[in-house]
């Protein structure tokens, strides 16, 4: 699954910047021991040239031990290999019943003919506590800095991503088949966004064009054809007509005025399909839906006396819909006409209409190859080669228009597509 | 009877010429604009086919020049251009009828005649071949004055092959004729043959026999 931007982006500081800080901390705690040791040694060091000096000035002024403080006793009872190395003791401090840390440091001199060796003390606890209350206080700071981190990049990125999502909700929204243009801004601040948004408003501008293009030459091509149709129609006619037609030549202009017939009809519903393309019936009004449709209905029952086929029809009256009265009788006229074609004898057609839905069933053959591709141009039912395969094309169309949902389910020999009008 | 026919596809017009002359009507014709307006004020004529896309101006200019002259002849358009505005601003302008191409001939030849008996022979109100008779305003029909009960398709059919009668009608002519939709979608022309089928034997049940011929697999004629 992918993640947004800035879902990621915070993962990776999430991830990496503990494993930088927790790096970070280890070293500052490395140096500050280290600093810290070497305090104690001069501080150490310091008293010993302190004590040193006061030997030299004065000997009896100088008591040889004070506790915690230093230790002056004449010989040489440390051994030469602990001298002038810094260690580490405890010493007890019966007042408040506790062992304290020190570190202690041994030199050895001779003063005046005689050898002294010389111990001072320093109190390592300060400098522990100092030490591990630095380390907290940092720790403290480490998490803030990183909670920062992580709410000033994504606060930064989302506003970084403005224009970005903007525009993606403006390409998302555009439809190539509405005519409109689209145009994202190209002052967006941050200039990756305005190229972005330059190169996608040129491109769109391209496609439409070209799309506009396609269009207009297939409108014109279907209308340049009308002509030439006819004038092939009406030679058909006169030659049908003429005394001297044979039964060899009258089964010929059979086929050919069965091919023109078909032209034609396909070249007329190709226009239809442009022309609603082109928004070309764009008036509406309240169109009594129950009414065109017993009307249609009868009139193919009518027209398909004699068929096979069992029609049964259960219409709410009084449904209307505001929509373009052609469109909608182009709309249930290829339903039902679609319906009576493509059945199998003995079949049957049950249309039904209530106020959310109108639902046409019909018995038939499945269909060859996926249901996805029915409303396809040009896609046809099997040994139909008579029919144009434009009609549920034009269907798709139309409910696309008026936001009506489309629907089609196909379960043992049965055809159901079922249009819905969606919240009335 | 007279006809101008205004096209200026001279292959249509000639089929157009040679179907109605063959009906006896007279034609006259015009290939432009300016050809036309010169035929419309020279002459009078029962009915004008008139093309839209003419060479020298549109169609409709000439029909909107016709009809401020006072000029009441009828006059049926043809259009490449089956667009509802141009269909609604014919019929404004004062056009009776409008046929999309590609049209048959007979169904123009079918809205001529029908155009010129609602404007011009007022009385004349029935439609009479042989022993057949057909009252058109309660559109009903009679043979040997026995009423011949037909339904809706069935009546349109008759009447249509009787005011092309002695001609051959194509099945998708009748077809596109019965087919009272948007001229896309016409229903499938197999069932003209059973509709033709019952009418037949309508006719003969009341005495009427064999007035329909069947010629090959081409389409279907009425004469007696």
């Amino acid at each position: 699954m992918s993640k947004t931007l800035q879902q990621k982006n915070t993962r990776y500081f999430l991830i990496w910047l503990p494993v930088v800080l927790l790096a970070a901390t280890a070293l500052f705690y490395v140096l500050m021991s280290a600093h810290a040791h070497h305090m104690e040694k001069e501080q150490l060091e310091l008293k010993q040239e302190n004590i040193w000096n006061t030997l030299l000035a004065n000997r009896e002024a100088l008591a040889s031990h004070i506790t915690g403080e230093y230790d002056l006793l004449p010989g040489t009872a440390v051994p030469a290999g602990l001298l002038r190395t810094q260690r580490d003791t405890t010493i007890y401090y019966p007042a408040s019943k506790e062992w304290m840390a020190f570190k202690l440091l041994t030199e050895q001199r001779k003063v005046r003919g005689q050898t002294y060796q010389l111990t001072t003390y320093v109190s390592s606890k300060e400098i522990t506590h100092l030490i591990i209350k630095v380390f907290i206080a940092e720790v403290f700071v480490f998490i803030l800095l990183l909670a920062a981190i992580v709410i000033i990049n994504r606060k930064s990125s989302g506003l970084l991503w403005r224009p970005f999502y903007t525009s993606m909700k403006k390409i998302n929204d555009y439809d190539i088949t509405q005519n409109h243009s689209l145009s994202l801004t190209e002052q967006t601040g941050i200039r990756e966004f305005d190229q972005l948004n330059q190169v996608i408003t040129q491109l769109i501008g391209n496609v439409s064009l070209a799309y506009g293009n396609q269009k207009q030459f297939v409108e014109n091509a279907a209308h340049e054809l009308q002509t030439p149709l006819a004038i092939i129609r009406s030679k058909l006619e006169l030659l049908i007509n003429s005394p001297q037609l044979t039964e060899e030549t009258a089964n010929l202009l059979a086929d050919i005025t069965e091919a023109n017939d078909r032209l034609s009809q396909m070249n007329r519903n190709l226009l239809l399909l442009t022309k609603i393309d082109n928004h070309q019936f764009p008036e509406q009004s309240s169109v009594n839906l129950s009414h065109t449709l017993e009307k249609l209905v009868a009139y193919y029952k009518d027209y398909y006396d004699g068929g096979p086929l069992d029609i049964q029809s259960s219409i709410q009256p009084h449904i209307s819909l505001r929509v373009n009265v052609s469109l909608i009788e182009i709309l249930l006229n290829n339903l039902i006409n679609n319906a009576f074609i493509h059945n199998i004898p003995n079949g049957y057609i049950r249309v039904s209409l209530d106020s959310h839905a109108l639902t046409i069933e019909n018995t038939g053959h499945p269909i060859e190859g996926g249901t996805e591709r029915l409303f396809e141009r040009f896609k046809k039912g099997r040994e139909q080669s008579t029919t144009t395969g434009l009609g549920l094309s034009l269907v798709q169309r139309i409910c696309l228009i008026y936001h009506f949902p489309l629907q089609y389910t196909y379960l043992q020999n049965i055809h159901r597509i079922t249009i819905s009008f969606g919240p009335a | 009877m007279k006809l101008l026919i205004i096209e200026d596809e001279l292959s249509l017009m000639a089929s157009i010429v040679q179907y109605f002359t063959q009906e006896k009507f007279g034609c006259d014709t015009a290939v432009s604009f300016e050809e036309g307006i010169r035929k419309i004020e020279d002459y009078q004529y029962d009915c004008i086919i008139l093309d839209i896309n003419l060479p020298g101006g549109n169609g409709l200019q000439l029909l909107r020049y016709l009809r401020q002259n006072k000029n009441r002849d009828g006059v049926i358009i043809l259009s490449a251009r089956d667009s509802l505005d141009d269909r609604i601003a014919g019929l404004d302008i004062g056009a009776d009828d409008y046929l999309t191409k590609p049209f048959h001939l007979s169904e123009l030849s079918a809205r001529v005649k029908a155009l010129i008996r609602r404007k011009y022979a007022e009385g004349a109100s029935t439609l009479e071949i042989g022993i057949l008779k057909v009252d058109l305003p309660s559109r009903s029909v009679f043979s040997n004055g026995q009423p011949v009960p037909l339904s809706k398709i069935e009546y349109d059919l008759l009447l249509f092959l009787m005011t092309n009668r002695n001609r051959v009608v194509s099945r998708q002519a009748i077809a596109e004729h019965v087919h009272d939709g948007p001229a896309e979608q016409i229903p499938s022309t197999d069932f003209v043959y059973s509709h033709i089928k019952n009418l037949k034997r309508k006719l003969k049940e009341k005495g009427c026999h064999d007035i329909i011929q069947t010629v090959y697999g081409l389409g279907y004629k009425l004469s007696l």
